[in-house]
């Protein structure tokens, strides 16, 4: 699978942001929707880095167990977050395509 | 998946309690590969270097508990990384004793600066950490006195016992060394130098174990540990900086006096290179050990601050 460069946009925290945008997911399905939409494989430690420190900053939050998989979901913080990142994400593509079409 | 569950052990108890039977239901689905292992490797790592992971189900009185009980190890471990740097700087300090490296330090200019800085780094170090121990100790004593425990002052006082003993096997290996002895002088060697080797390293052990029983089992202030960071930072520091002069000090030993660097003017007589790159992976695991543990110590404080405001 082709891996896409996103840049800063490739971090951790905002793909699984951007997944957990679709729907609550717990971890493998984060994993895969990850490698899905974006190419990009995180592995078990970075992933679970993440999710523990996005939990901490209140952008997600735990629902309740199923089985053993635990599925997390965007809290208004997160959404709010995630909002203003692709939003500037947005911003600077536009402003790059504009400059691209003036050459 | 037996891989997998060594690696997990890596990670810190709360971590663990929080996320583990979740993680090991996503491992379960996806059969980890080796660059997953060393994912998982540095995922053990940070989060042990960010103790407030994983906290997030913890009420605020539980969490300050956590961090503060964090901090406090993270203090000891440098604390325990500066008694083992103390013994691999005591060794470099004996090899050096020796005329010709003096001599070499008068000649070669680096040789003399680096042996100089690590000399300036020790007494920084020593007074680093006398600056962030000495009132922890002074809270240990009066705890005991206050709550009439002998304990923790007999663990305070068990570093000069352990050096008593050192002192008196040393004392007594003397009295023992003479030429008539009916052991063989490599026999004789083997046995002296085993004892000193084992007796200075037990005695750095339990004084320092002792040590940092005695504080983890006393009452000291959050105040006196937030105090204690800043020369721990410094200790580590100058650690830091005494490994890299004495791996300079070697280096240009090399390229000033490579008779000498090859020659065996290491500990008791053995090689130069050997001793030399023996003290200088002390100190490297010394200082490494030191550094982690700073870095804990700073997030664990950090996240203090963040449930006591």
């Amino acid at each position: 699978m082709d891996t896409l460069n996103l840049g800063r946009f490739s971090d951790p925290p905002i793909l699984i942001l951007a997944s957990l945008a679709g729907s609550p997911k717990h971890g493998y399905a984060i994993m895969e929707d990850i490698e899905t939409f974006a190419g990009v494989h995180l592995g078990p430690g970075t992933l679970y880095g993440a999710i523990a420190r996005l939990e901490t900053q209140g952008l997600i939050e735990p629902l309740p167990a199923e089985e053993r998989r635990r599925p997390y979901r965007l809290t208004a913080t997160g959404i709010a977050f995630l909002q203003e990142q692709l939003t500037s994400l947005e911003t600077f593509a536009s402003m790059g395509l504009q400059r691209l079409a003036s050459i | 998946m037996k891989i997998t569950q060594y690696l997990l052990r890596l990670y810190p108890r709360t971590w663990r309690e929080r996320y583990e039977e979740e993680f090991l239901a996503m491992l379960e689905q996806r059969p980890i590969s080796f660059l997953d292992g060393i994912d998982l490797f540095f995922g053990a790592l940070d989060a042990q270097l960010h103790p407030h992971l994983g906290t997030t189900g913890m009420s605020l009185y539980e969490r300050f508990v956590h961090m503060f009980a964090t901090l406090r190890r993270s203090l000891l471990t440098i604390f325990c990384a500066y008694v083992g740097f103390i013994l691999a700087g005591w060794a470099f300090q004996k090899m050096t004793e020796y005329d010709d490296f003096k001599e070499a330090a008068q000649t070669h200019s680096i040789v003399g600066l680096s042996f100089h800085l690590v000399v300036i780094g020790a007494v920084a170090a020593l007074l680093a950490v006398l600056a962030g121990g000495l009132p922890i100790a002074v809270a240990v004593v009066r705890s005991a006195l206050v709550q009439k425990r002998r304990g923790p002052l007999l663990l305070l006082a068990t570093p000069i016992l352990a050096f008593a003993i050192f002192l008196g096997t040393m004392f007594l290996l003397e009295a023992f060394h003479h030429p008539g002895n009916q052991h063989s002088p490599m026999g004789q060697m083997v046995l002296d130098r085993g004892l000193f080797f084992g007796t200075l390293i037990a005695a750095a052990i339990v004084s320092a174990g002792s040590v940092c029983f005695a504080v983890a089992r006393s009452e000291i202030s959050e105040r006196l540990l937030h105090f204690a960071v800043l020369p721990s930072i410094l200790a580590t520091i100058s650690m830091a900086l005494i490994l890299a002069a004495t791996i300079t000090w070697g280096l240009s030993l090399r390229d000033g006096a490579p008779q000498l660097f090859a020659g065996n003017n290491g500990i008791v007589g053995s090689s130069t290179i050997g001793t030399w790159l023996a003290i200088v992976i002390a100190m490297a695991i010394a200082t490494v050990l030191a550094a982690l543990s700073l870095m804990r110590g700073l997030s664990a404080r950090s996240a203090l601050r963040n449930v006591t405001v």
